[in-house]
C-alpha cells in the first residue's frame, strides 16, 4: 500500500464565515474528486437528499463517491477512521470549528505518511470582520487562524463596498503578514484553489509559458492565469526551497516534479507543491512513478500571475523562452 | 411494610429544625423519621439496627462535578505526584522524582512479562503531570530505562501531552526526520535534534494513537468503569455524582443503564450531556435530553446538560480578564465562541433544561453572565439554577451578579491544594490567587455553593474537598486567601445539600429528614468535632443508598 499520500485541506475560520457554505459546494462540485470530508455537525451541513446515498451515525455516503464524517470530540480517531476505511480517497477535507486553530490540526498532515498537507485555507466574513477585531473577547481568537492560513478566502464581498474590502485586506495584513487573498461572495471558491489535484495535470502540460493547457476540470479559466514549465536542469533541494518560501507575490499555487541533485549524488526527482504560504519540496514517495519528465505548473489570479519571476526562478536559464 | 431504626453516635441532618439527632427510621428506602427512639417507635413495629452505633451519620454526600473515568482510569498504572486510592482501595503513593516514575513503570512491566504479556503489547499510564518537577522533563532517557522493547505511553495530567519510549517512537514512525511541530526533540549533544519522546497536542499524539488506539481519559466508558467508580464513591461516602460530560449515545446510555440497573452498584449517577463540539446542533441536543427523561431510575437520572466556556487556568488556555497570566502567557481559548454559547444556552433554557457552564476564567464567568442575563430577559424562567462549574476567579461583583440571576456556584475547591502553589507562582500571582475559588465571597453574596473534584482530575473525596475550602492551605505551606474559608458546617452543607441544590434534588436527598431517600454517609470519626485542619482524615466506613448499606471495606464484585 504506497499509493501517493493523500492531500489534507484545512478549511478554517470564525462563525458565519462561510465554512459550511464552502464545503456544501465543493461537495457538490466535486467532480471526479473523492472526498473525505469531516465536519462539526452533519446537520448544519443539510445536503440533498437526493445527493445522499446512505448515512449511518458517524457518515454519510454521497453518491458522487465523497464521504462525510462527524468529527465529534476527537479528531483524531475520526481521521483513522477515514484513513482506514478501505476507500481510496483523493483528498481530506478537515472544518475547524470557529474557535479552533486551524494551524495545529493542520499539523495533522504531516503526522501520517498516508497524509500530504495541501493548505490551511481561512475564510474572513468580510461584513462582519472589521467589527469582530475590535471585540476584545474575540480579536484574539479571530487572528489565530489567519496566523496559520496559507490562503486566505475574503467572503461575503457583495456585502460590503470597496472602502471595506480595502480596510479588511489591511487587517488581514496587519495580522498574518502578506497572504494571498480570494475575494469571494456565498464561498464560491473556484477548486483549483482549494485542491492542487484540480489544478492542470502537470505532466500534460505541453506548452512552455503562460496560459498552458487547461486540464483536469479547470472550470475556472476565466478567473486564472496559468504558467508551465519542463525545466531541463538539476535543482539544488535547499536554493529551490529558499525560492519557494520566498515565492513571488501573485503566486497562488505551484505544482510539478522537477530533477534535485541528491544528497548522495546523483540526480533524484522531487516534488513540488506551494499552496499559497505552504511550500514543500519533498522526494519522490516510495512507490510512487517517477514521472516521464520535469513539468510545473503555476496558478494565479488573471492578470496577476508573476509570470516574470517564474520564468526567472524556475525556468532554464539557457531555455529561450525563459528570457 | 419494614422499618428499620438506625442508632447512631451522632446524625447530622443538615436540617436546621433538628441539627442533629440520634435515631432516623426508614421505610421503602426513604426515611420515614429523625430523632429519639422513643419518638419514632409511633411508627408501629421496628427492626433496631445497632451497626452503626458507634459511628456517625451524614446526608450521603454529593459530588456534583466529576467523572466516571475516575473509576475506569485505574485499568491502567497512575504516575500522579500526589497519593491516591485506587477502587481496590489500594492506595498508590504519590512519584516525586523521576527515578521513582521508572521505578514504578519498571514493575509494571516485570508483572506484565510474567503474565505472559507480549513484548509488544503496550505499557500505558496515566496522571503524570510535569507542572510539578520544577521544570525538569520526561525522556526517552527515562522510559527507555523501563523498556527497551516494549512500547510505553505515560498520557499527562491534562491529556494534551504524552511521553513515550524510543520502541514506541520505532512503532510510531516518529523520526529525526518528522514534520510534526508537537514532536520535541533533544535541543543540545550527540542527539540534538532527536526526538526526545514528549509528543505535545494531537497531531504529534496522532501516530500513536493510530496504533494503539485511544487511550487514557478519550477511552470509551464501561460497565466495569461505572462498577469501579461505585466503590470509589462508597469510600469516600458519596451516594450521589454526576458524569458532567456524557455524549449521551445509544451505547453510552447502554453502559450506564446496565451497570446503574443493578442493586449492588452503591451510587446514583446523572449523566450531563455534552452540548458542546456539536455532533448535533441545540435543539436535537435538547430533545435527545427530553427524550431521554423517561427512563429515568432512581440511580440514574438524565437531564443534566453540559456547556463549556474555556479551557483550564494551569493550562494557561482558561479566558482572563486583565491584566491576564501573572508569567505574562496570553490569554486562553474559547471552547465555545461567546456568541455561539448565548444561542445554544437559550436552546437548552427554553427547553426547560438546566445547564452547567464550565468556566474556569473569570473573563469566561462574566460572557456566560452577559448571555445568561440577555437570554433571561428574552425567556424568563423561575427556578432555572444555571450554574457555573469551576468558576475559579469569580469576584465579589460577579457573585453579586449570579445571585441576581438566580445562579449557582459549583467551585472547584480541590485547586488550592493541588494547583494553589502554582497559581501563587505562576499563573495568577500573588493577590489575585487569594481569591481562587472564593467560597465565602460566594455564600456571603447568596449564591448557592457546592465545591468539588472534577474527578478524575484530582481524586473523588467531598470530605477532602471540604477541607480545601476550610483550610486553603498550599502543599508549601501557603494559606491562599484566609478570608475566603468558610467554616466546617458550610464545607459540610456545600457536599451535601449545597451540592444537591445545583442540581435540583434537595428535595430528594442532601439532609436527613422525613420524605428523603435513605442516603447516609458513615463515618468513623465527627467531622463537626475533629479539628478543622484534619478534616480530610475523617474515616469513612461506607454509605447507604437508597436504604441499601454498602460498607466500603467489603470485598465486592
Amino acid at each position: 500500500m504506497n499509493a501517493a499520500p493523500l492531500p489534507l485541506t484545512v478549511i478554517g475560520g470564525f462563525l458565519g464565515a462561510g465554512k459550511t457554505s464552502l464545503l456544501n459546494r465543493w461537495l457538490r462540485h466535486a467532480g471526479q474528486q473523492r472526498l473525505a470530508v469531516l465536519v462539526n455537525d452533519f446537520g448544519a451541513l443539510d445536503i440533498d437528499a437526493a445527493l445522499i446515498e446512505s448515512s449511518a451515525a458517524e457518515t454519510i455516503a454521497l453518491t458522487n463517491g465523497c464521504v462525510c464524517c462527524q468529527i465529534g470530540d476527537d479528531l483524531s480517531m475520526a481521521l483513522v477512521r477515514v484513513l482506514e476505511s478501505g476507500t481510496s480517497f483523493d483528498a481530506v477535507v478537515i472544518e475547524a470549528s470557529g474557535v479552533s486553530d486551524p494551524g495545529r490540526i493542520a499539523q495533522l498532515g504531516h503526522a501520517d505518511p498516508g497524509l500530504r498537507l495541501d493548505s490551511v485555507i481561512v475564510l474572513v466574513d468580510a461584513s462582519t470582520a472589521l467589527a469582530q477585531s475590535q471585540d476584545p473577547l474575540l480579536a484574539d481568537t479571530l487572528a489565530r487562524p489567519l496566523k496559520a492560513a496559507d490562503l486566505v478566502v475574503v467572503n461575503k464581498c457583495d456585502l460590503v463596498d470597496l472602502d471595506t474590502r480595502q480596510a479588511v485586506a489591511r487587517w488581514i495584513e496587519s495580522v498574518a503578514g502578506p497572504v494571498p487573498r480570494f475575494e469571494a461572495m456565498h464561498a464560491a471558491v473556484p477548486l483549483p484553489l482549494l485542491s492542487a489535484r484540480a489544478m492542470p495535470a502537470a505532466h500534460r502540460a505541453g506548452v512552455h509559458g503562460a496560459g498552458c493547457e487547461a486540464h483536469g476540470g479547470m472550470d475556472h479559466g476565466a478567473q486564472f492565469d496559468t504558467w508551465c514549465c519542463r525545466p531541463a536542469r538539476v535543482f539544488r533541494p535547499d536554493a529551490l526551497r529558499a525560492w519557494l518560501r520566498a515565492a513571488p507575490a501573485g503566486l497562488l499555487r505551484l505544482k510539478g516534479f522537477v530533477r534535485c541533485a541528491a544528497p548522495a549524488g546523483g540526480v533524484e526527482w522531487f516534488e513540488v507543491q506551494l499552496a499559497g504560504r505552504n511550500a514543500s519540496l519533498r522526494p519522490l514517495p516510495a512507490g510512487v512513478a517517477p514521472p516521464d519528465d520535469s513539468a510545473l505548473v503555476a496558478l494565479g489570479l488573471r492578470g496577476l500571475l508573476p509570470t516574470a519571476a517564474l520564468e526567472a526562478g524556475l525556468g532554464d536559464p539557457t531555455c529561450p523562452e525563459a528570457r | 411494610m419494614k422499618t428499620t431504626v438506625y442508632v447512631a453516635r451522632r446524625i447530622i441532618t443538615m436540617n436546621p429544625m433538628q441539627p442533629q439527632t440520634t435515631h432516623v427510621a426508614v421505610r421503602d428506602g426513604r426515611i420515614l423519621g429523625v430523632g429519639s427512639r422513643e419518638g419514632l417507635s409511633a411508627w408501629g413495629p421496628c427492626t433496631l439496627d445497632e451497626r452503626f452505633a458507634d459511628k456517625v451519620l451524614m446526608p450521603g454526600l454529593v459530588e456534583g462535578h466529576c467523572h466516571l473515568q475516575e473509576g475506569s482510569l485505574w485499568d491502567m498504572p497512575y504516575l500522579g505526584w500526589f497519593d491516591r486510592r485506587d477502587p481496590q482501595g489500594t492506595v498508590w503513593p504519590g512519584l516525586q522524582s523521576m527515578d521513582a516514575v521508572v521505578e514504578r513503570l519498571a514493575a509494571v512491566d516485570a508483572r506484565m512479562s510474567s503474565q505472559g504479556a507480549a513484548q509488544e503489547t503496550p505499557l500505558i499510564a496515566w496522571g503524570f503531570d510535569p507542572i510539578y518537577f520544577g521544570g525538569e522533563r520526561m525522556t526517552t532517557d527515562h522510559l527507555d530505562r523501563v523498556s527497551a522493547t516494549r512500547p510505553i505511553v505515560v498520557v499527562h495530567a491534562n491529556a494534551h501531552l504524552m511521553n513515550v519510549n524510543s520502541p514506541m517512537l520505532r512503532l510510531a514512525g516518529i523520526g529525526r526526520d518528522s514534520e510534526i511541530e508537537g514532536v520535541m526533540r533533544f535541543a543540545s549533544g550527540p542527539r540534538s535534534g532527536e526526538p526526545n519522546g514528549e509528543l505535545q497536542e494531537p497531531a504529534a499524539m496522532f501516530p500513536v494513537v493510530r496504533r494503539i488506539g485511544a487511550v487514557g481519559p478519550l477511552a470509551p466508558m464501561t460497565e466495569a468503569g461505572v462498577r469501579a467508580f461505585a466503590r470509589l464513591a462508597c469510600m469516600q461516602g458519596v451516594t450521589t455524582a454526576t458524569d458532567l460530560v456524557n455524549k449521551l449515545t445509544e451505547a453510552d446510555c447502554a453502559v450506564l443503564e446496565a451497570a446503574l440497573a443493578d442493586d449492588a452498584v452503591g451510587v446514583r449517577i446523572l449523566p450531563a450531556f455534552q452540548a458542546f463540539h456539536g455532533a448535533q446542533g441545540a435543539q436535537q441536543g435538547a430533545e435527545h435530553v427530553q427524550r431521554l427523561l423517561p427512563r429515568n431510575t432512581d440511580r440514574l437520572r438524565y437531564g443534566l446538560v453540559k456547556m463549556m466556556l474555556d479551557g483550564s487556568i494551569q493550562g494557561f488556555s482558561a479566558r482572563l480578564r486583565w491584566p491576564g497570566y501573572f508569567n505574562g502567557a496570553p490569554n486562553g481559548i474559547w471552547v465555545t465562541a461567546p456568541a455561539q454559547y448565548e444561542a445554544d444556552f437559550e436552546v437548552y433554557h427554553r427547553a426547560g433544561l438546566q445547564i452547567h457552564t464550565h468556566t474556569n476564567g473569570d473573563e469566561a464567568s462574566a460572557v456566560a453572565l452577559d448571555a445568561v442575563e440577555r437570554v433571561l430577559a428574552r425567556a424568563p424562567r423561575p427556578d432555572h439554577r444555571h450554574t457555573l462549574q469551576h468558576g475559579q476567579m469569580i469576584d465579589r461583583p460577579l457573585f453579586l451578579r449570579m445571585a441576581a440571576l438566580g445562579m449557582c456556584a459549583n467551585l472547584f475547591a480541590n485547586h488550592l491544594w493541588y494547583w494553589g502553589d502554582q497559581h501563587h507562582d505562576m499563573t495568577m500571582g500573588p493577590d489575585r490567587a487569594h481569591r481562587l475559588d472564593a467560597c465565602a465571597s460566594a455564600l456571603a453574596a447568596g449564591v448557592p455553593l457546592a465545591i468539588h473534584s472534577d474527578a478524575p482530575v484530582t481524586p473523588l473525596g467531598p470530605m477532602f474537598t471540604a477541607w480545601c475550602a476550610v483550610n486553603r492551605v498550599t502543599p508549601k505551606g501557603r494559606v491562599l486567601g484566609e478570608a475566603e474559608r468558610i467554616g466546617v458546617p458550610q464545607a459540610l452543607h456545600a457536599i451535601t445539600l449545597g451540592a444537591a441544590w445545583t442540581l435540583k434534588l434537595d428535595h430528594e436527598i442532601g439532609s436527613i429528614e422525613c420524605g428523603k431517600r435513605a442516603d447516609f454517609c458513615v463515618l468513623e470519626d465527627d467531622p463537626l468535632a475533629m479539628d478543622p485542619a484534619a478534616l480530610k482524615d475523617a474515616r469513612i466506613w461506607g454509605t447507604v443508598l437508597s436504604g441499601r448499606v454498602f460498607e466500603a471495606g467489603a470485598p465486592r464484585p
